[in-house]
């Protein structure tokens, strides 16, 4: 079962559930320590006054903005208020929200044992089932507050964070926008993404970066020397003719 | 926008080739503080030491470890750990097309834009315009920051859009979680009454509605800080949850 991140009560109307929220990802990447290489020491990062050079405690460090420094108390009067509930404010169409916006998933679980707090959760998930919609509103984690949009997901209340509208960035500038196509490479690069198109099953996608690392440790730990693969040339070159590489590309998908 | 790109390479799909530059598509707001030391208001600095001299050490003087279950340790250099970039580390490796709307946004990590390349933009605009009309969206690999990262692109006004996506082992599944079943299930008049409630609340997603008032809040407490005021921090609010359903329900929807 994942760690709890936070607990608090999701409030609809008047009917307040008890929840936890927990992470809906895991970390499976390979961790590294920092080490020194000539005693093989784990390096450990220290904060220092760059005026004393000397290391400084925790509660003796503040915050500097502009010239005008607050101590991490101060900063606590800016959390607001309700920093234990998520407030849901309206119900919108799932579809509608841009997957630009989606932060991190998390799920909510009902925080205790007892029947009023189960049969609150279920009902919500049930209702919102049936609605097909997510959950708009407002909570806070460590400090910060997040738009968050919650909906089910296998009988589970999940909730998304999403980014708020003024941190997505705008296009205007990108190399490469709108500009002419020739209707007979796109006709042609149609044909060829039909050929390649399959369902969505994410279990087809292993991440192969984690198991080459893997085998990479394993085979440095034998004495085993680590060679840097190449990318193959032809593969990051401009291709000259985007017609004749449509074709040749259609025939070997098909082919193959 | 004076756009810096973040990663530049190519997308490749079948043998065709794309070159591509990735730019980020979102920035946080959020207020950066400097920690500085609250007797003298001197920077902190951030020093990499070895406990064992007790002395800073030098970038060059450290190495990547991984630690094995006798607590010793695999050195690897940063060439060895890009190693397993494997050979297309410098490609978005399309691998597939799907139908975009069958992602669900579980899997959805941060966003990315694709603008072309140097020499790209024909193949560039040709990706894009023939996204657009297949309604599908590219499933590749990329790898950046010594991750591998699955990826989907698709067209995004202009220019195209890469999600990049969790693994489907990086997923926690709800059937992980053990949900308890109540003993008895909520009543048909319940989830009615709870369907009244969702139908009231109703409304289109307008993201520019909502801003961030966390970032207007700590301003305002700098501000205060400036003037030379005392800031005390409030008491958190507390909420008793209500012991019958279906009251709470009936008063919601008065």
């Amino acid at each position: 079962m994942p760690r709890s991140l936070w607990t608090g009560s999701l409030s609809f109307g008047l009917v307040n559930v008890p929840v936890q929220l927990v992470s809906a990802v895991r970390d499976l990447d390979l961790h590294f320590h920092q080490l020194h290489e000539k005693d093989d020491t784990p390096i450990e990062t220290r904060r220092v006054c760059s005026k004393e050079g000397k290391e400084v405690p925790y509660e003796e460090i503040g915050n500097e903005y502009d010239g005008v420094v607050v101590t991490d108390e101060e900063l606590s009067a800016a959390d607001p208020a309700k920093t234990r509930t998520i407030d849901i404010e309206s119900f919108v169409k799932l579809d509608e929200i841009d997957p630009i916006y989606f932060d991190h998933p998390y799920y909510l679980i009902p925080a205790g044992e007892t029947d009023g707090t189960i049969r609150a959760y279920k009902l919500l998930a049930g209702v919102m089932e049936q609605s097909e919609r997510a959950a708009l509103g407002r909570f806070v984690l460590r400090t910060k507050e997040y738009l968050v949009a919650i909906r089910v997901r296998e009988g589970a209340l999940m909730l998304s964070t999403l980014r708020f509208h003024d941190e997505v960035r705008d296009i205007d500038g990108l190399p490469g926008a709108g500009g002419r196509t020739k209707p007979k490479e796109v006709k042609e690069a149609l044909k060829l993404i039909d050929a390649l198109s399959t369902d969505w099953k994410p279990e087809d996608y292993d991440d192969c970066y984690r198991k080459r690392l893997q085998s990479i440790v394993r085979a440095k730990r034998q004495g085993g020397e680590i060679k840097v693969p190449e990318t193959d040339p032809e593969r990051t070159q401009p291709v000259p003719d985007l017609m004749a590489a449509l074709e040749a590309s259609l025939a070997s998908a098909r082919s193959g | 926008m004076a756009a810096r790109s973040l990663w530049n390479g190519t997308l490749t799909f079948g043998l065709v080739n794309v070159p591509v530059k990735v730019f980020s598509a979102t920035e946080s707001k959020s207020i950066h503080f400097h920690q500085v030391h609250l007797s003298d208001e001197a920077r902190i600095e951030h020093r990499r030491i070895c406990p064992k001299e007790d002395k800073e050490v030098d970038k060059d003087e450290i190495v990547m470890g991984y630690e094995l279950s006798d607590g010793g340790y695999v050195e690897l250099s940063k060439d060895e750990i890009a190693a397993a970039g494997g050979e297309n580390a410098k490609l978005i490796d399309v691998e597939h097309f799907v139908p975009g709307e069958a992602i669900d946004p579980i899997f959805y990590d941060k966003t990315y834009y694709l603008g072309a390349g140097d020499d790209g933009e024909d193949a560039f605009r040709l990706l894009r315009k023939a996204l657009d009309e297949s309604g599908k969206v590219a499933i590749g690999r990329w790898v950046f920051h010594d991750r591998e990262r699955l990826v989907a692109v698709r067209p995004y006004q202009g220019v195209l859009a890469m999600g990049v996506l969790n693994f489907h082992d990086e997923v926690v599944e709800a059937d992980e979680l053990d949900l308890p079943s109540p003993q008895k299930n909520p009543t048909k008049r319940e989830l009615e009454m709870a369907g009244k409630l969702v139908k009231s609340l109703e409304a289109k997603f307008e993201p520019h509605k909502y801003k961030d008032s966390y970032r207007d809040a700590v301003l305002a407490v700098i501000e205060r800080k400036q003037k030379g005021e005392e800031i005390e921090a409030p008491e958190p609010e507390e909420r008793e949850e209500p012991d019958d359903l279906a009251a709470a329900l009936e008063a919601s929807l008065a």
